[in-house]
């Protein structure tokens, strides 16, 4: 077991550096530069100038030197300063994650709390009409795209009670209410996409779980229905759900971009693809690390836990 | 060993030799899918014959026709350009479905070899690419695709690259999984001591057996292709105009006049979440049909 | 809609913009202090640095920090020269038969941190634009230096007093240092801390910036007008997605738009939404315009140019990539907006405004001469920004061009390679934008057309034209000088310099609680907003 801890350790640390290479590349690899970008306000290019600044933000060095500049100082927990804005890099991060973890957070919760219950039922209703209506209910929530679905809601807000949710962040201390109300539509419009998934995952490990011999043991017991479903089979079905859960991450980063965009929330996703665009280049490289780190880190959670709780897992 | 092998460690269900697919078979099986497959078939088909299907030229403005609603002259109304929504949308069919075709063919293909051959090459080959696959994989693909798209430049190829590249290492997982899982059988322990060399037993023994998953996940990600092309589109980095794929429709100027013309942003995106929705049932048809112990 | 209806349409909302001014005048409410604006913006501004940037996010978000000289009073919709009134000074007069401009300055007046103002900031600040020599403090882009070219130096004989010496008489210094483009700066500040902080003498200071979410101000208590401003405070909120900035202002998020958001789409559908919504219809002092680059063969030739630019219609443009809302005009913003532009019977003789049909003819036929044809068509590429609405315009100007047998596909290039391609002569025809910083010719001519201007695209020379741009800067008689700057304007035209697709029109928004802001004819002057105040 330790041995395997630490062979996943290793291999995360390798996942990530990696990572820092193939996003440091891939960003020198787009053409255009912030210099291009500053001088696009003012409507016009000195090449003069636009050296001095190149050079001011040590981007004429080597690309190795300013990679090893970049990972040294990420190393000790310098994230650097951001081109775009003139301030540290962390300043402008920091307030950031909680805003997005609150609304993956809370996309989450909405997924499992309409995923699961609904795929409980479809597998104990199989091939009934309920279990129709909510495969397809859930089916259209991996159909729609999340932008279109958050501008739907939103019109729908607007249209009906003349109401939207507050442009600007509500701290929990300003305003409990209004700060729920400023995640909760957004987390629906999030969390829908993950709920399908969900459903899908408990409708089709629960039938599996609900054919196997020690499900109709106990049903032959005379254990009563209700018992069986949850007990044993849910608790089965359990793991590949923590799967989806923890994979699902890397996916909802996608729609929380444009979720955030949508309902103006100040979380790091949708400030990301603005430094994409800015070729704000310590912004782009330090979030993407963020990024990889969690997810790299979900999947070693989710292997780890995988091990613990089904015991045919080999560790090698 | 990663969950993924965990998914599949029981030894896969092998296509049963001599039972050719067939399309009644499959209705039969599941009408959803089927209803699916129809869809598609239908889409595809207007798409393809959009010259024919579509009522005017999908890039001809027209000043006096700005803002017509669904009526019996535009079948779905007109946007801010005057164009006609409708043929838009029948002409967006080729490209989004085109895009949806490429990305999945190419994570398909992609995917499939590196995942059989990490699954069967061995302990060492399989040590490096793991890895690749895992910093692949930990890229949101959003985001990935972005950054492709902004070092590559807008344009279709770029897009297609940009969507189907992060899909491989997911497909790679499975199929590798599945590859490693038939290596163990006896059956290809017996081909081997039969004297087959590697690559007969790859073709001749594994990769029929990785067919199945590899058509279901090809399926499903035609439908995540088209998503995420969409939302490429909404921020500004999709599918360039003239060619009006359905994403493009619902972003570029669509969302600014969504509550004065809101036929402008319903179509598209019905027209988009209806060809998932398809693609989606005809997946879990074919998982149903072709085996039903896969799950992802 | 007719081209016809949609002229009444403006000048009725014109009128009765007019009259809901001057009746709300008539019934003079007493201004009421406190409160704070909750204001729309689209973006981050590249900096806080308005002398740096050259974009109106930089104004509407930052111009309540800063004073200038003198400014467009922000209770008259038209920005002309006797709309002028003094700001940071006082009076000020013309000697030396027009070249100098004397300014007498207010005393008393301190910067934000507690430092007093004088003569010294002035000279600072335009020895810093102007770059002279000696100079230790330098600014990172400058955008404007052109403006100033003609100032020989700027002298401050005490610390009330500041004279601009001229090389040669320049009557539109004056607009042009009223432009809210021209703010002066502290001589005792970095200029590079001021692209992320702001020390002015403004009614209102900076009290915190939240990249991508708000700029916030505060009421100066210590500004120099007293009992200004009205307001306590502004938010600046920051709303990227157009449709959810819309929404944001119809559930009452926001008060009032942001200058050239006002598309007429959103203003109807608000107004219909909430019928006493304010909707003001203005100019914005924008143009959508063609880049031709000039130095690439078929654009050298003057037939292919004429060709092109008769092709596009600009009365369907207006009606189609902005619903009606631009009105056709030269280089300059035409009447009644402006007050220089080309009215309708000068431009009916220019290509692109008459008969469509028949110039669409005119326009195959000059092709066909050039040698292009049915057997070989011209083929090009027109490029531009990934934005909605640069997008469109292209759209447009392709299919137009289809209809005169012209093959052209679409480049979309994302903002970070724009400039820097078009500075590079790389492009064949960009679809862009222009906003000139006050309505007035040198401020228009010099940055766009002069020979070898920055900001000259197109690369368009022509030393005839350069003759009598110098020419009408230094007239200084207005009728005159309006007989060259109308002539400068036609031969603009019709050489095909950069052909002028519309003026747009701003359809601006506020609810009506909202009271002291008048939207001028150009966008860029209008947001110190000290006058502004709420009765809600």
């Amino acid at each position: 077991m330790r041995a395997f801890v630490f062979r996943r350790l290793g291999l995360a640390t390798v996942t990530l550096v990696g990572m820092s290479i193939a996003i440091f590349v891939l960003l020198r690899l787009a053409p255009g530069s912030i210099v291009d970008l500053l001088f696009s306000a003012a409507g016009y290019v000195n090449p003069v100038e636009k050296q001095r600044i190149t050079h001011e933000l040590l981007l004429d060095r080597p690309i190795v030197v300013q990679y090893i500049q970049w990972a040294g100082a990420l190393l000790h927990g310098d994230l650097g300063k951001s081109y775009r804005y003139d301030v540290a890099a962390a300043r402008l991060i920091g307030p950031r994650v909680p805003v997005t973890v609150e609304l993956a957070v809370m996309g989450m919760a909405v997924a499992l709390l309409v995923g699961l219950p609904t795929g409980i039922i479809s597998a104990t209703r199989q091939n009934t009409a309920l279990d129709y209506g909510l495969r397809i209910f859930s089916l259209a929530g991996l159909s729609m795209p999340a932008f279109w679905l958050g501008m739907l809601i939103i019109l729908f807000l607007v249209r009906v009670a003349g109401w939207i949710p507050p442009m600007l962040y509500v701290p929990v201390r300003e305003n409990l209410g209004l700060h729920v109300l400023q995640f909760l539509f957004p987390a629906l419009a999030v969390g829908y996409r993950s709920a399908a998934l969900i459903n899908r995952m408990t409708r089709s490990s629960m039938l599996e779980v609900l054919r196997e011999d020690y499900v109709r043991t106990g049903r032959a017991k005379g254990l009563a229905g209700r018992v069986v479903v949850y007990r044993h089979a849910l608790r089965n079905a359990l793991l590949p759900i923590v799967t989806v859960v923890g994979t699902e991450f890397a996916f909802l980063i996608g729609g929380l971009v444009v979720t955030e965009t949508v309902f103006n929330l100040p979380g790091v996703a949708r400030f990301l693809v603005d430094a994409i665009l800015w070729r704000d280049y310590p912004v782009v490289q330090n979030l993407v690390m963020l990024i990889a780190i969690v997810v790299v880190l979900s999947n070693l959670a989710v292997d780890l836990l995988y091990a613990r709780l089904d015991p045919r897992v080999r560790y090698t | 060993m990663s969950r993924a092998d965990a998914v599949a460690s029981a030894p896969p269900a092998a296509v049963p030799a001599g039972r050719r697919p067939r399309f009644g078979a499959f209705a039969r099986r599941s009408p959803l899918g089927a209803v699916g497959a129809l869809v598609m078939l239908v889409v595809m088909v207007a798409g393809l014959a959009a010259p024919l299907v579509a009522t005017y030229d999908p890039t001809r403005t027209d000043a006096a026709q700005t803002f017509v609603p669904p009526g019996p002259r535009h079948w779905l109304g007109t946007d801010h350009l005057g164009r006609d929504i409708y043929s838009r949308l029948v002409h967006g069919a080729r490209v989004s479905l085109a895009v949806g075709v490429a990305c999945a063919l190419l994570g398909g293909i992609g995917g499939g070899a590196v995942g059989l051959i990490s699954g069967l090459a061995g302990r060492r080959l399989d040590a490096v690419v793991q890895p690749v696959l895992d910093i692949m994989q930990g890229f949101p693909l959003l985001v990935l695709a972005l950054v492709m798209t902004a070092a590559l430049g807008p344009s279709i190829g770029t897009v297609v690259v940009a969507i189907s590249v992060p899909f491989i290492p997911r497909v790679a997982r499975v199929v590798r999984a599945v590859a490693l899982g038939v290596r163990e059988t006896t059956y290809v322990e017996a081909a081997r001591a039969l004297g087959a060399g590697g690559l007969r037993v790859a073709l001749r023994h594994v990769f029929p057996n990785t067919v199945a998953p590899l058509v279901i996940m090809t399926t499903a990600q035609l439908g995540s292709a088209i998503l995420v092309e969409a939302s490429l589109s909404f921020l500004g980095l999709g599918i360039p105009e003239p060619y009006p794929s359905w994403g493009r429709m619902l972003s570029v100027s669509a969302t600014e006049f969504a509550q004065r013309a809101p036929w402008l942003v319903v179509f598209p995106g019905l027209a988009i979440s209806l060809v998932v929705f398809a693609s989606n049932l005809f997946g879990d048809g074919l998982r149903d049909y072709l085996d039903p112990r896969l799950r992802f | 809609m007719t081209h016809h209806a949609s002229l009444r349409w403006i000048v009725c909302a014109a009128l009765t913009g007019i009259l809901a001014a001057s009746s709300a005048w008539a019934a003079v409410p007493a201004p009421k202090h406190g409160g704070v604006l909750n204001a729309m913006h689209r973006e981050d501004p590249p900096s806080l640095s308005i002398i740096e940037e050259a974009t109106i996010s930089v104004n509407w978000g930052v111009m309540p920090c800063y004073n200038n000289l003198v400014i467009f009073d922000p209770a008259k919709p038209q920005e002309t020269p006797q709309s002028i009134i003094g700001d940071l000074a006082e009076k000020w007069d013309w000697r030396d038969a027009g070249k100098t401009l004397a300014f007498t300055l207010r005393r008393g007046v301190r910067w934000h941190d507690g430092r007093p103002f004088s003569s010294a900031d002035v000279k600072y600040t335009f020895d810093l634009i102007r770059e002279t020599p000696g100079m230790t403090a330098r600014l990172r882009l400058n955008p404007r230096k052109l403006w100033y070219a003609n100032v020989q130096s700027v002298d401050t004989p005490d610390p009330a007093t500041v004279l601009f010496r001229l090389k040669r008489p320049q009557p539109s210094l004056v607009m042009l240092l009223a432009s809210g483009y021209s703010p002066i700066y502290p001589a005792h500040v970095p200029p590079a801390e001021l692209r992320t902080r702001c020390v002015g003498t403004g009614p209102f200071k900076l009290k915190e910036y939240r990249p991508g979410e708000l700029i916030e101000f505060v009421r100066n208590p210590d500004y120099f007008i007293k009992g200004r401003p009205y307001l306590d405070g502004i938010r600046f909120i920051i709303i990227k997605e157009r449709g959810t900035r819309v929404a944001a202002l119809q559930a009452g998020r926001l008060d009032i738009m942001m200058p050239q958001e006002g598309t007429r789409p959103a203003a109807e559908q608000l107004k219909k939404a909430v019928p006493s919504m304010l909707v003001t219809v203005t100019s914005q002092n924008i143009n959508d315009n063609m880049l031709v680059n000039f130095k690439r063969p078929p654009f050298t030739d003057p037939r292919v140019r004429r060709a092109l630019s008769l092709a596009i219609d600009r009365q369907a443009y207006a009606q189609a990539v902005r619903q009606g809302a631009a009105i056709a005009g030269a280089s300059l913003l035409p009447r009644p907006w402006g007050l220089w532009g080309l009215g309708p019977s000068a431009l009916a003789g220019l290509p692109g405004t008459g008969n469509a049909a028949a110039q669409k003819t005119e326009a195959r036929r000059l092709l066909a001469e050039a040698g292009f044809g049915p057997g070989k068509s011209l083929r090009l590429v027109v490029s531009t920004r990934a934005i909605a609405l640069y997008v469109d315009m292209a759209t447009f100007v392709i299919d137009q061009f289809k209809q005169i047998g012209v093959d052209a596909t679409l480049e979309q290039v994302e903002s970070a390679q724009w400039y820097a391609k078009l500075t590079r002569g790389d492009y064949q025809m960009g679809a862009n934008l222009t906003g000139i910083g006050a309505d007035d010719p040198d401020a228009a001519f010099y940055e766009n057309y002069a020979c070898g201007s920055e900001r000259n695209y197109s690369q368009y020379c022509n030393p005839e034209v350069d003759r009598l741009i110098d020419a009408q800067s230094q007239e200084l008689n207005p009728q005159k000088r309006a007989v060259i700057v109308a002539d400068i304007q036609r031969r603009l035209e019709i050489d095909g310099a950069r052909p002028i697709l519309g003026w747009d029109l701003d359809y601006f928004a506020m609810w009506p609680y909202v009271h002291g802001f008048v939207p001028h004819n150009s966008v860029y002057s209008e947001a110190r907003l000290q006058d502004v105040w709420l009765s809600r």
